[in-house]
């Protein structure tokens, strides 16, 4: 259950080697979507998830926040109650990632993780905190530098980066994989596109690019081909629905309504 | 064999109950089914054999109490998110911070 956002958010990476402009979304967009647990075959929604897009303006240039928040209805929170936000501040264009910051409050386990990137030495200042009664601030820091691969990302911008890719132009089968930076590791995670398929979401009847995930050096998603995320084949490249596999179950995750969409 | 399926199906009916209580109330419709499948066993072989079927009954009831309940929940109740003041709290304060350390950054736009 702890891991089952992360999980969402991992779920929904993946990736194509062309480089090219966002052409995909813009500030102002919101997307919100229904988190699901399945347990032989029931579906119990858990939580909601949303994706928001902002402009923010710092003294010499306008950045792109990227969020993503998961909140469990008010029936969960009770017994389990999650407050989980993702940010990352990216380049507008290529949505490199400046700044990335995860504030995590799961059933009373909190942590807050945040990556500073750095271009030019390739390397991340990153900073982990958790809360702890052995500190007089009642927190437990560690800062560390790393140092990265060039195009690692973090989850967030990753996400995001796959929707501006030109998916259309890569063969069904086709298969890549990419690097994300997830708590102060490098972790691989591969991608196949299986094909196009139409179904029908809470936005109408789309026709999606089928992918399958796969994540290396983590064991926060299982079985191989069974996480699957839809995106719109259209210059959007919403996720509509995605279906992930952990290891106490699996769960969908639904669109329930997209606002502010660039075409 | 008519006790083995006198108690499960009395460990079902229990189940339901517990799970028709708690938010994952949908899965109480397993149990309950499994637990009224149980039930008419132990009821039928009770009545062949001339025997009490109280025991039997208290776990109908239970049944149908899970049941009422589960259907209840699955057509009335409205997902609705709680409170997120908490988090709107920390979403402000991050990004206050985070437009700090973006003034600090060296940030080359392509």
């Amino acid at each position: 259950m702890k891991h089952l956002f992360t999980t969402i958010t991992v779920l929904l990476l993946s990736c194509a080697s062309f480089a090219q402009n966002n052409n995909a979304f813009k500030a102002g967009e919101k997307l919100t979507f229904s988190a699901a647990y399945n347990m032989s075959g029931i579906l119990t929604d858990i939580a909601e998830v949303k994706m928001e897009t902002s402009a923010v303006n710092t003294s010499g240039t306008t950045l792109y926040r990227l969020k993503c928040s998961a909140t469990t209805y008010s029936n969960f929170d009770s017994f389990f109650k999650i407050r989980d936000l993702y940010e990352s501040y990216v380049n507008p264009k290529t949505v490199a990632p400046y700044l990335y910051q995860r504030d995590i409050s799961e059933g009373g386990y909190y942590k807050f993780v945040k990556y500073k990137y750095s271009y030019k030495t390739n390397t991340v200042s990153s900073l982990i905190r958790k809360k702890s009664k052995n500190f007089a601030s009642g927190f437990w820091d560690r800062n560390n530098t790393i140092k990265i691969k060039p195009g690692t990302r973090d989850i967030v911008s990753t996400l995001y980066k796959l929707r501006t890719l030109d998916i259309h132009k890569a063969p069904v089968g086709a298969s890549d994989t990419f690097t994300v930076l997830f708590d102060n590791k490098e972790v691989k995670c591969s991608f196949k596109l299986l094909g196009k398929e139409t179904i029908n979401t809470a936005i109408g009847r789309k026709e999606c690019y089928k992918i399958a995930i796969n994540v290396t050096n983590n064991n926060v998603l299982k079985g191989s081909n069974a996480n699957i995320i839809w995106l719109t084949a259209d210059e959007n490249k919403i996720p509509v629905y995605a279906k992930f596999k952990i290891a106490v179950g699996s769960g969908e995750l639904k669109i329930k309504s997209a606002t502010g969409l660039k075409n | 064999m008519k006790k083995v399926t006198l108690i499960l199906s009395l460990v079902c009916a229990i189940l339901a109950i517990i799970l028709a209580i708690l938010p994952l109330f949908k899965l109480a419709f397993i149990p309950a089914i499994l637990a009224l499948v149980f039930g008419i066993i132990s009821f039928i072989k009770s009545r062949k054999d001339n025997q009490s079927t109280h025991v039997v009954q208290v776990s109908f009831l239970l049944v149908i109490i899970a049941l009422g309940l589960s259907t209840y929940k699955t057509v009335f109740t409205v997902q609705e998110v709680g409170n997120t003041e908490e988090l709107e709290q920390r979403e402000k304060e991050n990004e206050e911070k985070a437009l700090e350390e973006l003034e600090d950054l060296d940030i080359e736009l392509d």
